[in-house]
């Protein structure tokens, strides 16, 4: 017995294979996250796009290296072009590779939000997305819980991250501390929110919007149910501004069943009474949809679906949109169509930005058939 | 039952000899260690195989690095470091409010500048980019090249590469941007058609477009203050950052006038479209249809507005302000929040306005305070448009024929007395020299107000 123990601890053949086990070994727990070949694309195709600089765009990420000079200085920002002419925003949105920046004012923080973001099913490789919080303490909890969220999915499998993150902060107090659905939504605080809210966005997307972004989705961080092909179903039509039908799914006490009920009020078609409306108003007056102060009689994009036949493609002219989920070319952002923090032709906000898209001259679409839920509080 | 058949002949008391079964207990042997010490130099041996193999491996096989550096570290260290990218960036936009210190504060200005067939103003444009006090690397530069025929990107992208090379590390700037982008041009842009009263309105829109493209493919958080600069200004202090800077107004702008040729006066006010609204413009702007534009220096539309450039005084306070309801777009100097805020360039009409005008309209809509400096001047080239193009050359033909004349009435006086002839040379050299001054002619027409 001896002998056998001292051969086994010198033997080298022995020792050779235990190497190799260990190597295989090695190998084998690797290998689930070494790049499978397609990841290895999008991680090269994702290097390529990234800024070499982090004075860049917040649309691209930038490499974390930076260049140093012959005498040891730090090498200056490169000179960077930008050729805007080949910029497309088509209906075949995926294949012409487009990117698209998915822009969200968070008030608070979901999980559901974040998943069904997640679960997009355009390339992540694509999107980059921006959010804008106010430095309240209700923001704060937003966003770190975001920040969490955030690092999970950008150390994830590659292929589920997205191209670049930005976050903002904003730089004034949003008016109302509350953000209670009742005190919300009440008429006489809803011109200062709104106001408020308009700033908010125009900051985001002003800052954020890069050279190389073709569409802007506009996204509530309190849209929690989308269809995953959201992107590609909205760019397809490839209109200016689209926007679907945002509803929300509720438990019906009485039918003892879930069901579905109409939630943004903003997209509509005008009325004749509206407009009178509005004539007679002083130029700091607003009019505002879904109050009975004011009856306005416009057609409502919420109660247009046709449930017994729903067709998802189904388009209408729209004049007012909501801006729970919208789609914009960015060439609309670009000519100047913002959100007006101020009553332009007596509206304001997204009801503002479609009067302006349409001032210069853009057409503003609605998928009445099309729906996105909002969460229920 | 005999249990003993090996000892026949009774006991012995010591083994005799060697035998085969010598398992010799008497003997010292050492007592067996345990397992783990036993084989501690194996596994010591393979833990550093398995590592030299592992480092082998990472070398061999670089791709493998991004894979394998987040599972040694369990995730921990290396968050997002296999691609080497960063992706997430956090700015909080109260820090970045402009204040009237801004190089104190290191605040970032965003510098726009839209060219178009510009090439032969880069020149003197770069001059006064290198020439600026306010900190290079603070300034990001960003550049529109839109419908351009002549060289001009060329020549803007060498003369960019030049400065962020520049042996002087202060010398580079920060972000360099250059956008290309045609908006199909269907305005001629030579001067006449250029300040053509029809043409105005589609003009104006076309250049707010191009304004809007630019801001909003460059303008990032980091941004306190905007700076729009046109390139062909001639002369302009270099301090002009600051100097706009100091009032620490969220728009500012200042005079603008361009020199002229002595037979033309020496000097006039170029932008006439920094103004104080008036009420005769008011009731214009009511009477007239929603796409309709006003625009400023034109008979047609006659508003009786105070203009920033007419309250110059050459010995004025450089500091006094005006306040502006309508500016012009030269020079101007804003907060990044103005334009974070959604205040553009209206390319529609924006009550009656649009472009800088219209800038400046809704600036005050959204209530920012918008000021002009009337007694701070910096001077826009002068281009000689086709009537003083015209005019020129009459007085060119003027002067040869003057020559002519002269030479004609030399040559006479030649023949008359050639031992004279010296002086009289020289004679005639004087009578030329005056007649081109400007004493020797009056003054035709001073163009009116400029057309811009």
């Amino acid at each position: 017995m001896a002998v056998a123990r001292s051969m086994r601890r010198t033997s080298p053949i022995s020792l050779v294979l235990a190497a190799l086990l260990a190597f295989g070994f090695i190998c084998f727990m690797l290998s689930p996250s070494t790049p499978s070949a397609a990841t290895a694309v999008t991680s090269q195709q994702r290097q390529q796009d990234a800024a070499e600089h982090p004075l860049s765009p917040p649309t691209k990420p930038f490499l974390k290296s930076q260049p140093v000079r012959s005498d040891g200085y730090k090498a200056a920002p490169p000179v960077v072009h930008y050729d805007l002419n080949n910029l497309t925003s088509s209906s075949n949105s995926v294949m012409n590779g487009e990117r698209i920046l998915i822009l969200t004012p968070l008030a608070r923080f979901y999980q559901e939000y974040w998943d069904n973001l997640e679960k997009l099913s355009y390339p992540h490789e694509l999107i980059s997305l921006g959010f804008i919080a106010p430095k309240t303490k209700d923001g704060n909890t937003a966003v770190s819980a975001l920040e969490k969220a955030i690092s999970r999915t950008q150390s994830g499998p590659i292929d589920n991250r997205f191209a670049s993150i930005s976050i903002l902060r904003q730089d004034f107090d949003p008016p109302l501390q509350s953000q209670d659905e009742k005190v919300r939504h009440k008429l006489s605080s809803q011109k200062e929110r709104r106001e408020s809210m308009s700033r908010a966005r125009n900051s985001l997307v002003f800052t954020t919007l890069g050279p190389s972004t073709s569409w802007i989705l506009w996204l509530d961080a309190d849209i929690v149910e989308t269809p995953a092909t959201l992107i590609q179903d909205l760019t397809r039509h490839n209109q200016p501004v689209i926007v679907p039908n945002c509803f929300q799914r509720y438990y019906d006490s009485s039918e003892r069943k879930w069901d579905i009920r109409p939630y943004d009020y903003n997209s509509w078609i005008d009325s004749e009474e509206a407009q009178n409306l509005a004539a007679n108003m002083g130029p700091d007056d607003i009019l505002l949809e879904g109050y009975a102060e004011l009856p306005t009689y416009r057609t409502l994009m919420a109660y247009l679906p046709d449930f017994s036949a729903l067709d998802p493609h189904r388009m209408v002219a729209l004049d007012g949109v909501g801006g729970t989920a919208l789609m914009v070319k960015a060439d609309v952002h670009r000519d100047g169509a913002m959100f007006p923090a101020f009553p332009f032709y007596h509206l304001l906000e997204t009801e503002g930005f479609a009067k302006m898209a349409r001032r210069l001259g853009y057409a503003v679409f609605g998928l009445p058939d099309y729906f996105v839920y909002h969460y229920n509080e | 039952m005999n249990r003993h058949p090996a000892y026949p002949k009774g006991y012995s008391a010591y083994p005799r000899g060697s035998s085969a079964f010598s398992i010799s207990p008497n003997r010292f042997q050492p007592r067996s260690q345990p397992a783990f010490r036993r084989r501690r130099q194996l596994f010591q041996r393979l833990i550093l195989l398995g590592g030299i193999s592992l480092l082998l491996a990472v070398f061999i096989f670089p791709s493998w690095r991004a894979a394998i550096l987040p599972a040694i570290s369990l995730g921990l260290l290396h968050p997002s470091s296999d691609l080497q990218l960063q992706t997430v960036r956090y700015y909080d936009l109260s820090e970045v409010q402009g204040t009237e210190k801004g190089w104190e504060r290191g605040e970032r200005v965003l510098m726009l500048t839209p060219l178009r067939d510009a090439s032969s103003h880069l020149d003197m444009f770069f001059s006064h980019l290198r020439n600026l006090t306010y900190p290079h690397n603070l300034i990001d530069l960003a550049f529109l090249v839109s419908d351009s025929r002549d060289d001009t990107l060329e020549m803007l992208t060498t003369m960019l590469e030049e400065v962020q090379n520049a042996k002087d590390p202060k010398m580079a700037f920060g972000e360099i941007s250059v956008i290309q982008k045609d908006f199909g041009q269907k305005v001629q842009q030579d001067v006449e058609s250029r300040h053509g009263f029809e043409a105005q309105a589609d003009r104006r829109k076309l250049m707010a477009q191009a304004r809007n493209w630019l801001l909003s493919a460059t303008l990032r958080p980091t941004h306190s203050w905007v700076y729009w600069r046109d390139a062909d200004v001639e002369t302009a202090p270099p301090t002009i950052l600051e100097d706009l800077m100091r009032h620490n107004k969220d728009v500012t702008v200042p005079n603008v006038w361009r020199p002229l040729p002595d037979w033309l006066g020496g000097e006039q006010p170029y932008d006439l479209n920094s103004w104080q609204e008036s009420d005769t413009a008011l009731e214009l702007a009511a009477s007239l249809d929603e796409d309709a534009v006003i625009v400023e220096g034109y008979a047609e539309y006659a508003t009786w507005r105070p203009h920033l450039a007419y309250l110059r005084d050459p010995y004025g306070d450089p500091d006094m302000e005006m306040e502006l309801d309508g500016i012009g777009g030269v020079s101007i100097l804003a907060k990044a929040k103005v334009f974070r805020a959604g205040v553009h360039f209206p390319a529609f009409s924006f009550e009656r306005h649009a472009e800088t005008e219209g800038f400046g309209k809704m600036a005050r809509r959204m209530k920012f305070s918008v000021v002009g400096l009337p007694h701070y001047v910096i001077w826009h080239k002068y281009e000689p448009s086709v009537d003083d193009l015209r005019h020129m050359a009459e007085m060119e033909m003027e002067r040869q024929t003057r020559e002519r004349e002269e030479q004609e009435r030399q040559l006479a006086q030649q023949k008359e007395g050639s031992q004279l002839k010296a002086q009289d040379l020289t004679n005639g050299d004087a009578a030329k020299g005056s007649d081109e001054g400007p004493a020797a002619h009056p003054l035709k027409d001073v163009k009116g107000s400029s057309n811009k």
